[in-house]
């Protein structure tokens, strides 16, 4: 056999072109891979997918994807927590380390169209829904109203402020923010990303729309029951799960929920099938 | 299938035979003639030869390491040179298992179904797969061959396996063996001078064999399929599960010795000054670390959500579906090395027990309503 031209396991080796400091023990990572065909293929990812993150002498790891397909560009969003996320934050502009990928079903975003979308992320939740938002931004016109609401737990914890300040200029989108925790200087709301939905003026479409929610398993809970009990269906509640996960395509058995496997089946998976798994979230 | 009959004297000439064409042949050994229990699958050797055993109890390390090693080099990633260079390491070896039980063949076949199966190919087990030839031994003599904790009749799987071997040996118990072949490298070898034809008589010995046979088995866990719908179904008791948690010492045994478990984990280790190797390694869901992320979030924090799963992995019907077979062969290793007695046909007793109860009670219950 060719050497690993169907191996599975098999990274791509890729460069760290250069590092940006999100919020406290959060970075992105702007890298490309050596070979220009394998950008080109692995350039074609959706929505929701992750990849398998190697840095050699630590192990793999799976990533979300921030970037849109539509933007060209691929980088990686971590929080410095494990071991390998903690390699991947010791390198340095130039490194090499490797990737494998894009895997997983990803948001369908088509069947979205002519949809209203609803985001709600929090804290560094708003990493895999990036990709979505950034996505429906540039077919803007294949949806109805966008809302973003996004929740961190100070102001020092809004993460990429760049986009923020421009979903938030933008006529497009309605985005709203709320710290937990606020310091002199914030002039926004503050409390849970859940209490934004009955401030004075915010009016979320129940109709016709999907609710895009991550975060953390907290926020996830009361954000489902505020949504529910707006009337929004189950089925049209989406999110991405996270598992510990080695190889991303349905073999190592770590990510396997109930019946089904989050890097194969999902890890997008409506609220309708996260029920029905029947496991933490 | 064709299939020929040979002497009892000459039935290690097959291992022989296959060593003549190559293979590196596997076979079933005993420790010491005291010992009868302390079994192992080894390397057919000149000198050890004469020691391969027929009739033996099933090793407690199934043979599944010789597809899926317990640790396995997947790349070696030189450091050295200025960039990184990753090169796969394959090992395709031409070999064949003498002696292979019938609930082994079976277990190989899962794998099979698991890691060849569905979008992705394991290029790895595909290679170590692909020259394996299988010579399965039926399980014939009731002392020997079945332990106690053996149940193969109640997931169908033995005494004696009806597909997935190259060739079949079956001991007549009258100076004879018949040989089946299954595929046609395993029927080439019939051109052999030590096979000849059998006749009628011989078919129907075999047959009237494994009928007794089949009546000799100690544990019998006739519940697998109402086990297989109560699990399918979500009707076991959170409290059952406990139950079976609390006996659960979490030490990996049952995942160790399982011919059908699939899982393991990856690691980078260093070897050299500028080498490092990446080693997939058996894993168990029966761990701890199993499903805890990095930060610490564990979504399956009690041993029994971990004992659940495993179960429900090995039972339910969407995985039975889906790789075409249940995952459990009814070998009885599980059994024979739980300390806390949680292995397979415990749990369906137990399951059976519990599950059976609640829905006697629901049907009283539904009867005394106006």
């Amino acid at each position: 056999m060719s050497a690993g031209a169907e191996n599975i396991y098999l990274p791509k080796l890729a460069v760290l072109d250069r590092v940006q400091d999100e919020i406290a023990e959060v970075k992105t990572f702007y890298w490309h891979f050596e070979d220009p065909e394998e950008q080109r293929r692995f350039g074609r990812f959706r929505p929701g997918q992750f990849a398998q993150v190697s840095v050699f002498g630590t192990g793999e790891f799976p990533l979300s994807l921030p970037p849109s397909p539509t933007e060209g560009q691929t980088f990686f969003t971590a929080r410095q927590v494990g071991s390998c996320s903690g390699a991947l934050h010791a390198l340095k502009p130039g490194d090499q380390f490797a990737v494998r990928g894009p895997y997983g079903n990803g948001f369908p975003m088509e069947d979205y169209y002519g949809k209203n979308l609803v985001f709600v992320a929090g804290g560094i939740g708003l990493i895999p829904l990036r990709s979505c938002i950034i996505y429906a931004l540039a077919h803007r016109e294949k949806f109805q109203r966008i809302q973003i609401f996004l929740g961190a737990r100070t102001v020092r914890d809004l993460m990429y402020r760049e986009d923020l300040r421009r979903w938030e200029q933008s006529a497009g989108v309605e985005c709203h923010l709320t710290v937990d925790r606020a310091d002199p200087a914030w002039k926004g709301h503050v409390g849970v990303v859940g209490s934004l939905f009955k401030k004075p003026g915010i009016e979320v479409p129940v109709d016709n729309t999907i609710a895009f929610v991550c975060g953390p398993p907290i926020m996830f809970r009361f954000v489902i029951k505020d949504l529910l009990n707006m009337g929004l269906p189950e089925r049209c509640i989406v999110s991405t799960l996270e598992r510990y996960m080695k190889c991303g395509v349905g073999k190592c058995g770590h990510c396997c929920i109930g019946v089904a496997y989050v890097c194969v089946d999902g890890p997008v998976f409506t609220y309708e099938q996260i029920k029905k798994l029947g496991e933490d979230i | 299938m064709k299939a020929r009959i040979l002497n009892h004297d000459q039935v290690l000439t097959v291992v022989d035979l296959l060593r003549a064409r190559g293979y590196e042949v596997i076979a079933p050994f005993c420790r010491d003639e005291e010992s009868r229990r302390d079994t192992f699958f080894d390397v057919v050797t000149d000198d050890n030869r004469a020691h391969v055993r027929v009739h033996v109890a099933n090793p407690f390390y199934p043979p599944k390491r010789y597809v899926l090693p317990h640790i396995e080099r997947l790349f070696r990633i030189g450091t050295g040179s200025g960039t990184l260079d990753i090169q796969p390491t394959y090992e395709h070896p031409k070999r064949a298992i003498f002696g292979i039980r019938s609930c082994d063949v079976a277990g190989l076949w899962h794998l099979d179904r698991f890691y060849l199966g569905r979008e992705f190919r394991d290029t790895y087990y595909e290679q170590r797969r692909r020259n394996l030839f299988l010579v399965n031994v039926v399980c014939s003599d009731p002392e020997a061959d079945i332990a106690d904790e053996c149940f193969c009749v109640c997931a169908d799987t033995g005494p004696a396996a009806r597909d997935h071997f190259d060739l079949q040996l079956m001991d007549l118990h009258d100076g004879e063996f018949m040989a089946v072949a299954g595929t046609p490298a395993g029927e080439s070898l019939f051109s052999e001078a030590i096979f000849r034809r059998g006749t009628a008589a011989h078919v129907e010995r075999r047959r009237s064999l494994l009928a007794d046979v089949r009546k000799r088995f100690k544990t019998t866990t006739s519940w697998f399929p109402a086990t297989v719908r109560y699990v399918s179904q979500g009707k076991i008791l959170e409290k059952t599960w406990e139950e079976i948690g609390n006996r659960c010492l979490e030490c990996g045994g049952c995942t160790y010795v399982c011919p059908a478990c699939t899982c393991f984990t990856v690691t980078d280790r260093k070897v050299g000054p500028d080498e490092i190797e990446r080693v997939r390694i058996w894993d168990a869901c029966a761990l701890g670390g199993f499903t805890r992320m990095a930060g610490g979030h564990n979504p399956r924090k009690a041993v029994h959500d971990r004992r659940n799963r495993r179960f429900f992995r090995k039972l339910a019907h969407y995985f039975i579906q889906r790789e075409l077979s249940m995952a459990c062969l009814g070998c009885g290793r599980c059994a024979a090395v739980c300390h806390g007695d949680v292995g397979m046909p415990s749990v369906v007793e137990m399951i059976r027990r519990a599950t059976g109860e609640t829905e006697r009670l629901s049907a009283t219950a539904g009867e005394e309503q106006p």
